[in-house]
């Protein structure tokens, strides 16, 4: 894997996600953010923070991100989210339009 | 929905079944990976991100707290889709 292809999230307490590019492009907001024209330094450096969204909640959105690629290519599972993650869970969504 | 399926198995051929998640301190990788890939192969994908060579890692499953074997598959040792694997360095390899 190159790293152009990755990008990193970053949550509000400073934890790190490495994601594929292609994962992280579920989200229309990161879509945008990476594609938008002009040198930002999101584009150029892969790195986008979120220092609204809690550790947990950015993985689970990764998570998400990865799921929602497998179920696409034809794996119906179920993608399991505790119930006390709910709320901020579907903020979280809102935002990142996912 | 199912032209929509269709259209998204286009565009991305080779979606690998599963990924894991490799943790280190306060990094998290996602990696797409295959049940009959090897921890060695693994390792190599690692390699580019965290510039270490595969031989300076040590991937340990964090369920069974087992170390894994470079030799053997992700299926062998029992790794799953959504594991989380923790990453640890040899020691004067600084990140």
């Amino acid at each position: 894997m190159r790293k152009e292809d990755t990008v990193k999230l970053i949550s509000a307490e400073g934890f790190e996600f490495v994601i594929d590019k292609k994962a992280a492009m579920v989200s229309q907001t990161i879509r945008n953010m990476l594609t938008s024209p002009g040198s930002f330094a999101e584009t150029q450096h892969g790195e986008v923070t979120f220092p609204e969204i809690s550790t947990v909640i950015l993985e689970k959105i990764c998570q998400y991100f990865y799921w929602s690629l497998q179920y696409a290519s034809g794996k119906e599972t179920e993608f399991h989210i505790e119930p006390e993650l709910t709320l901020e869970l579907m903020m979280a969504a809102n935002y990142l339009h996912t | 929905m199912r032209r929509e399926k269709k259209r998204f198995r286009e565009n991305y051929p080779n979606m690998s079944a599963m990924y894991i998640r490799v943790k280190r301190s306060k990094t998290t990788y996602f990696l797409q990976c295959d049940p009959t890939e090897t921890i060695l192969d693994i390792k190599q994908k690692l390699h580019p991100l965290i510039d270490q060579p595969a031989n300076d890692q040590r991937l340990t499953l964090v369920e069974t707290g087992e170390v894994l074997d470079d030799s053997k598959t992700l299926a062998d040792q029992k790794v799953e889709n959504d594991a989380v694997v923790a990453l640890t360095l040899r020691k004067g390899c600084v990140l």
